[in-house]
């Protein structure tokens, strides 16, 4: 039986190893990280966003998050048209303020999805269904074709929904929706 | 936008209708709302204008009925008619000479269009997507301006402006299918659905009229349990006095002709829904190989799977237990009513106390017992695919050693349907015995009343003991009638569904008079030709190409560079957006579909294996073949060998639950059919991308044997696959970059080159490997 010291050694031992084997990871990826000290960010005259790292300046790039619905602000990675990636950011707080919230400007740019606050009405008729929903852009109308793949659950609570033209809407936490608006989200779940 | 805004605004920018070309309605701002800027193009100029004052609180996306006809719970904002607050705009006229490109970037679910400068990229507008090939469009259109070429074909490109309905105007919510839904009338949807019983018009009839006597008889014995057993024969009253023995015998009667009447509409109507139902997954079955791959590659396999198999079997719900009991249960309520009342009407109103409570109770309960009931089997669905994913993925849980995490998600899973089966039984165990004692206590009123009325020598007892055991007989009936609704509009929904495959056109039509294409010489001519399967995501760029009869082509480049693309389009699985392809001087769009197929052959890396022999699988092409024939193509093929060494040879079982083939055997079986096809045109997609080097050697033999004299465009990354071609086409990106044959390729010092040298290092490698 191994003493309450050696589980701890172990523990440790694990700790490391994981910590190792990241650093193994991170030097086999040779993901280029830009920070604050490395990239220069700037909005051009006509609202595009242009980065200048390791000497060399890129007119317009995109900001591509790596997780869009679990984390907003962290890896995301910088892409110019033809989908090269320049670098990745690793934490937004890797960036003065300005630059931060300038990166989060392109991500509303290139994420633009309502979120769906309120359900109003959800009407289900021959395979359709008929929202009406306020959002955080106003109050949206939008048709969903049924089936499984056009609300899918992308976390435990978040719902994403599209409709016939493949926009998208969002319910940030379905467990927080009214009882009667649950049961006409659930519907088409 | 509003009509009325865009005439004001071609007002303020002293335009006339006919000198637009084209135009496009942006509608979101950069922070996540709405706003309205509009794009217009004319022959010299890009013209702008951007909503300044407005603030747009409230958006109807595309696909969504016209504001007025759908009822909204919030009136709309602004209206046509609405003059009181015009839109101001910022606009602005920018020369075309002053845009380089005008390009269409595509975001996430969104759009946005950017134009290039002698200052750089501007982002002009961003748009959701519904207006996105509407934004193709401008770009294309926009190109060919800039480059003094003909418009035409870029303006009729993607779809127009018959996404919508003609009677209410309301766009269609898929475009490929030209049928509102709105508009389809329920009723008609019906009477289509009844047009498959058609054929059996006997039966149905024969059923109703077994039914009416079904009821009719059913009906009599409560009244002969009743009046006539106790108010009569035991009163030693009326024309049954004292005949206890008739009265008994008449209602066994009676029972026997309800249950021969009941089990000969039942099987007669079991036969039938069989019948239509076959009907009905034929049909949609057919219309499915009708449809073109477009339509299946939108399409989950599992979805479709759902259509040909539950939508039937929901529509054959419809028929059996549907159709027939909503007649019977009709008939039975009109009936039971009609005789209550001619008894007795102040008792049948006694009897009908409790009914609106029961009405009240089904017509509110019913529909969160339905609920809990589907959510059951929601989760239900989702344990079981958990389960059968843990099961197909049992090396994977092994190999990590993660059981105990599958044990948890499972319990979890489990948890979760046991609380839906909880919450479900909870319910329907307290309101079926609710209903049960309020059909009782509609009983107790009768007997008190009725009691009370027997002891005051008004009524007789038999007539109260027919009266509750007729009150029995009226409950079933009413809850069934309550149900009706859901169960219509779920049976609308299936057969809507259905009737959706069937009403689908398929986007590659045949042209009205085809061009039956007897023999095939085999040149091919792609010219100019761009293609994509989205709006403003074209795969193929300006691609042109010449084969002549009976050479061989190689296509190169690597994966994703719009290869096998190319061969869809020369198929005609597709067809192209711009340009165009002709065999033997005609295009394919004016050959007849069926004698262009035939005489095209195509092997490619995934083969497809049907369930049966394999001689089956071999003469799939030709199945009038001779034996012989078969045995000749295999053995061109290569295949002859494996197959004799099998146990059942050519009558061994593949496919699904059959024997397994190898990656080689199943090419080898896939190159004889092939050759068995004989195809005039032959195509090799990437046929031997997925084998091992060795058996690469082999297949590469039997392709040889294919190849001869016929026309054959191979694709390959490996340039191996190559070395015999007499032509070879460079593809990048969407583009035929180079050109020539091996050694006018090798002199360039191009891609090519590259690719050759590339792959030399790569088969050096794998020497250094192996040795």
């Amino acid at each position: 039986m191994k003493t309450t010291e050696a589980l701890l050694e172990t523990e440790t031992e694990t700790k490391g190893n994981s910590e190792a084997s990241g650093r193994e990871l991170e030097n086999a990826a040779k993901i280029h990280y830009l920070t604050g000290s490395n990239a220069k960010f700037r909005k051009t005259e006509g609202n595009m966003l242009s980065v200048t790292a390791d000497g060399e300046t890129h007119p317009a790039v995109y900001v591509h998050c790596s997780f869009p619905h679990t984390n907003r602000t962290s890896y995301l990675s910088i892409r110019n048209i033809d989908n090269k990636e320049i670098g990745m950011i690793r934490s937004l707080g890797d960036f003065d303020e300005a630059t931060a919230k300038l990166l989060e400007e392109q991500m509303q740019i290139r994420y633009f999805c309502p979120e769906i606050t309120k359900v109003l009405s959800m009407k289900e008729e021959f395979g359709y269904s008929y929202w009406e929903a306020e959002t955080t852009a106003g109050v949206c109308r939008f048709t969903v074709r049924n089936g499984g793949a056009n609300a899918k659950l992308v976390t435990a609570v978040r719902l994403v929904i599209s409709d016939v033209n493949g926009n998208r809407f969002v319910i940030p936490d379905i467990g927080k929706l009214g009882d009667k608006e649950y049961r006409m989200v659930e519907t088409i779940m | 936008m509003l009509r009325t805004e865009r005439m004001r605004l071609l007002e303020q920018w002293s335009l006339r209708e006919d000198q637009i070309i084209v135009e496009l309605s942006c509608d979101r701002n950069l922070t996540g709302g709405f706003a309205v800027t509009h794009l217009a193009l004319t022959k010299d100029a890009l013209w702008v204008a951007a909503g300044v004052n407005e603030n747009i609180q409230e958006y109807n996306y595309k696909g969504f009925e016209l504001p007025g006809k759908r009822k909204s719970k919030r009136p709309a904002a602004r209206s046509e008619d609405d003059e009181a607050q015009p839109l101001e705009w910022r606009t602005e006229r920018i020369p075309i000479g002053e845009i380089e490109e005008l390009k269409v970037v595509n975001l996430v679910a969104s759009g946005m269009i950017v134009i290039k400068g002698g200052e750089g990229e501007r982002l002009l507008a961003a748009f959701t997507n519904g207006a996105m090939s509407q934004a193709a469009r401008l770009a294309a259109v926009f190109e060919k301006l800039k480059k003094n070429e003909p418009l035409e074909e870029a303006l009729q490109s993607g779809d127009g402006e018959d996404e919508s309905c003609p009677q209410c105007g309301m766009l269609y919510p898929e475009k490929e299918r030209k049928v509102c839904p709105k508009c389809m009338k329920k009723t008609k949807l019906f009477l289509r659905l009844l047009a498959f019983a058609k054929p059996y018009r006997a039966s149905v009839l024969l059923i109703v009229l077994f039914m009416l006597l079904n009821s009719a008889t059913g009906l009599v014995i409560p009244y002969l349990q009743g009046t006539v057993l106790f108010d009569q024969a035991l009163k030693g009253e009326g024309s049954f006095a004292g005949q206890i023995g008739i009265v008994v015998a008449l209602i066994i009667g009676f029972r026997t002709l309800s249950l021969l009447f009941g089990v000969l509409y039942g099987m007669i109507t079991a036969k039938m829904a069989a019948n239509v139902v076959f009907d009905l997954k034929s049909t949609v079955f057919s219309s499915m190989q009708r449809l073109s791959l477009s339509f299946y590659q939108r399409r989950q396999t599992g979805q479709l799977m759902t259509r040909v198999n539950n939508d039937s079997a929901e529509l054959q719900y419809f028929f059996i237990d549907g159709l027939s009991y909503f007649i019977v249960n009709a008939i039975n309520i009109i009936g039971i009513v009609s005789i209550l009342l001619y008894l007795d009407w102040k008792l049948t109103l006694l009897c009908l106390l409790p009914m609106p409570i029961v009405i009240v109770l089904v017509r509110n309960v019913f529909p969160k017992l339905w609920r809990l009931s589907w959510r059951r089997h929601r989760r239900v669905s989702s344990l079981n695919a958990m389960i059968s994913d843990t099961i197909r993925g049992t090396r994977v849980v092994k190999a990590f050693s993660l059981e105990r995490k599958e044990m948890n998600r499972f319990q979890r899973a489990n948890d979760n349907y046991a609380t839906a089966e909880q919450n479900y039984n909870k319910l329907s165990s307290t309101v079926f015995p609710v209903l049960n004692a309020l059909t009782q206590l509609g009983g107790m009123f009768i007997w008190a009343f009725g009691g009370y009325m027997i002891m005051q020598g008004q009524v007789a007892f038999g007539l109260v003991l027919t009266f509750v055991h007729y009150m029995h007989m009226l409950y079933g009936p009413i809850e069934f009638m309550n149900n009706i609704v859901g169960w219509w509009s779920h049976c609308m929904t299936a057969s809507q569904r259905i009737f959706e495959i069937q009403d689908t056109t398929p986007d590659v039509r045949e042209s009205e008079d085809p061009v039956e294409l007897k023999r095939m010489r085999g040149e091919i001519e792609v010219s100019n030709i761009t293609f994509g399967y989205e709006p403003n995501k074209p795969i193929l760029k300006q691609v042109s190409l010449k084969v002549k009869p009976g050479q061989m082509v190689g296509v190169v480049g690597h994966s994703g560079a719009g290869k096998s693309t190319l061969v869809n389009l020369i198929s005609r699985l597709y067809d192209v957006n711009e340009g165009s392809i002709r065999i033997d001087g005609i295009d394919v769009k004016d050959i007849a579909t069926g004698s262009l197929r035939s005489q095209i052959g195509i092997v490619s890396q995934d083969v497809y294996i049907f369930s049966g022999s394999i001689a089956e699988n071999i003469a799939y092409a030709k199945p009038d073949c001779s034996m012989q024939d078969i045995l000749h193509a295999s053995a061109i093929a290569k295949a002859h060998d494996f197959i004799e060494k099998l146990p059942d040879g050519y009558d061994t079982i593949v496919g699904t639950g059959g024997y397994n083939l190898s990656g080689g055997e199943k090419q080898r079986l896939s190159i004889a059919r092939a050759i068995l096809h004989n195809p005039r045109l032959l195509i090799l997609d990437e046929a031997t991308a997925s084998l091992d080097t060795e058996t690469e050697l082999h297949i590469q033999e039997a392709l040889e044997a294919l190849i001869k004299g016929r026309t054959t465009i191979a694709i390959a990354h490996r340039l191996s696959t190559l070395r015999n071609a007499d032509y070879l086409v460079v593809m990048d990106q969407g583009k035929v970059i180079e050109e020539g044959t091996h050694s006018e390729l090798m002199g360039k010092d191009g891609f090519y080159k590259d690719l050759v040298r590339k792959h030399d290092e790569a088969l050096k490698m794998n020497e250094v490997i192996i040795a």
